[in-house]
């Protein structure tokens, strides 16, 4: 939950404040999960790794992710609208086959075990430590998030979601401002990605489809766009619906009809699609903020 | 030699469908703007209705009523894409249409469930040219999708609504002036687009078995083929398509059969970027 808050904010500020769409934000999730993963384990269980402190390993995940992020970002960036959209939901299917690609590295369709657990100070992290570090974490990156938004840099990136061509007349450098602001996106991502290592000391590629990162969209539509906090809103809500959907979907039956295996994937996309749609149409703002506002007017009278 | 033009012969194939597939995304795209992501569903769909109509009826009938079916669904989908009058911008439309993709894609789930679906080959027999096996198959797709788009083009240049369709992609607004209906041509060209990908999917099911989720691989093959004309070009998609399935297929004949699609990938995001780079900031 907190990590997809982490992600979310990331991803409303890439899309509410400065206007570019990300469909491949779960990528770099994954980057940072494999960069975490990889460093940290111990070369006598995967041939491949470097066996690093796990501390250090967490603090580069983020890093690298920003790195590929400022790499792969000049091309991309130059793309807008549509064409970024796609893009982007491209750089995720070409990690996803690099990742079931090139077994030796990335431990393939079995997946990456033995990745040691985090220890700060003698003490191991996980279980309800680990969600309070998560949360913690969420926390500083909500703050630089909410610190970008007032400061002037955040201003330009909004000038650029309203007109690139205006803010680049007003002098807002359109180019280097909508880079910086994806790779610091990146590097939120990639630092969920590295906790998330730790959480479950095993890699799948399964846990990286194109769904998550369909999914943190959801987030950010959900929470409403442009407000930071309501990325945090949107992660949880989604998240907490998630479980729900899984629930309801694993019961044996519904209303005396059998219900098929494949019902929690059916209620999973249906209703992220429904979400889309419905927010789309009539809540351009967001699902929560529309709830909010109604409840508000409805106080008023 | 023949090992190449082997490779070329079955990438020409996939081609052909993602074409259909391009041509449907631009024709959306010239009318409306939206760029439709929903194109994939639309010929999982066509694939799958056929696939399960062939144990009843005739493989022709089959296919003319899920092509009729997926007209109508995807006229439907463009009702709701084009969203409220003045209300939603282009990018919001692309989402709905995602929206719209995973909610059919979940219905497909729901239906034809997991298992990958297929039917016969139009002929069991495969010819032999010159050490190259040539299915009839690919023939079949290579005809109907170059006679769509012939067809296609046909209609925009001299029929009344096809000079309506061109006159919206040229301005929206000047075409509201002399009095077209855009919302409803637009509706108009997302059943025409649903339909050609729908006889895409139909007719590349039997060489490849598609299931619920494989939508999304052949949208994105598909506004491959299609932004390699720019958005805006029939024989730019057509082209692009092609280009497209046979890069893909020397892939898997070459390289690693793992690495198609994100060869395929990586050449469109260098044509997307090499073309914005010459293209005047809007």
């Amino acid at each position: 939950m907190g990590l997809s808050a982490m992600v979310a904010i990331g991803l409303s500020l890439l899309m509410g404040f400065a206007g570019q769409v990300s469909l491949g934000q779960g990528a770099f999730y994954a980057l940072g999960a494999y960069a975490a993963g990889l460093l940290s384990v111990p070369k006598e269980l995967f041939a491949n790794g470097l066996g690093l402190d796990p501390l250090l390993a967490l603090a580069a995940a983020p890093l690298l992710t920003a790195t590929v992020a400022a790499v792969v970002g000049v091309p991309l960036l130059r793309l807008r609208g549509h064409y970024l959209a796609f893009a982007t939901l491209a750089l995720h299917l070409i990690l996803l086959s690099v990742i079931f690609g090139e077994e030796r590295l990335t431990g393939g369709q079995t997946g990456l075990i033995g990745i040691p657990a985090l220890e700060v100070g003698g003490r191991t992290i996980t279980g309800n430590l680990h969600t309070a570090v998560v949360w913690a974490l969420v926390v500083v990156c909500f703050v630089i998030a909410q610190n970008l938004v007032r400061s002037r840099a955040g201003r330009g990136l909004q000038a650029i979601a309203t007109s690139e061509a205006s803010a680049a007349a007003a002098g807002v450098d359109v180019a280097s401002y909508k880079l910086r602001l994806f790779v610091l996106a990146a590097g939120f991502a990639g630092l969920a990605g590295g906790l998330y290592t730790y959480l479950l000391l095993y890699l799948s590629p399964d846990a990286f489809t194109l769904l998550i990162s369909i999914e943190f969209v959801v987030m950010v539509a959900v929470g409403g766009l442009g407000s930071v906090s309501g990325a945090v809103l949107g992660a949880v809500v989604v998240t907490l619906l998630q479980y729900y959907l899984q629930k309801f979907g694993t019961r044996q039956e519904l209303l005396g009809l059998d219900l098929p295996i494949q019902t929690p994937t059916v209620a999973r996309i249906g209703v992220y699609g429904l979400i889309f749609v419905l927010v789309m149409l009539f809540f351009p703002r967001g699902l929560l903020p529309a709830f909010t506002g109604a409840l508000r007017r409805l106080g008023r009278r | 030699m023949t090992n190449f033009l082997q490779l070329v012969v079955v990438g020409l194939s996939s081609g052909f469908a993602y074409a259909l597939v391009g041509i449907g995304m631009v024709l959306i795209h010239r009318t409306t703007g939206i760029v439709n992501f929903a194109q994939g569903a639309f010929a999982v769909m066509g694939g799958l209705v056929t696939a399960t109509l062939v144990d009843d009826v005739p493989t022709f009938l089959a296919g003319l009523l899920a092509v009729l079916l997926v007209a109508a669904v995807g006229g439907a989908m463009g009702f709701v894409a084009l969203g409220r009058r003045g209300r939603t911008t282009l990018l919001a439309s692309l989402i709905i249409t995602l929206g719209l993709a995973l909610l059919t894609s979940a219905v497909h789930l729901l239906v034809f469930t997991d298992v990958p679906r297929t039917y016969p080959r139009i002929s069991a027999t495969s010819w032999d040219v010159g050490g190259v096996t040539v299915d009839p198959q690919y023939v079949l797709i290579a005809c109907v999708s170059l006679a769509s788009a012939l067809l296609l083009t046909f209609v925009l240049r001299r029929t009344i609504v096809g000079n309506a369709l061109v006159a919206c992609s040229d301005s929206r607004r000047a075409a509201e002036l002399v009095g077209l209906s855009v919302r409803s041509l637009g509706v108009l060209s997302f059943a025409v687009s649903a339909a050609l990908g729908a006889l895409a999917g139909l007719l590349i099911i039997p060489l490849i078995p598609l299931t619920y989720d494989s939508d999304v691989s052949i949208a994105v093959n598909g506004f491959a083929a299609a932004a390699f004309g720019g958005l805006d070009s029939i024989r730019g998609a057509l082209a692009g398509g092609l280009v497209l399935g046979i890069a893909e297929n020397l892939v898997i004949g070459y390289i690693d059969p793992q690495y198609q699609l994100a060869i395929g990938l990586v050449i469109m995001l260098m044509i997307i970027s090499w073309r914005s780079r010459h293209e005047v900031a809007t």
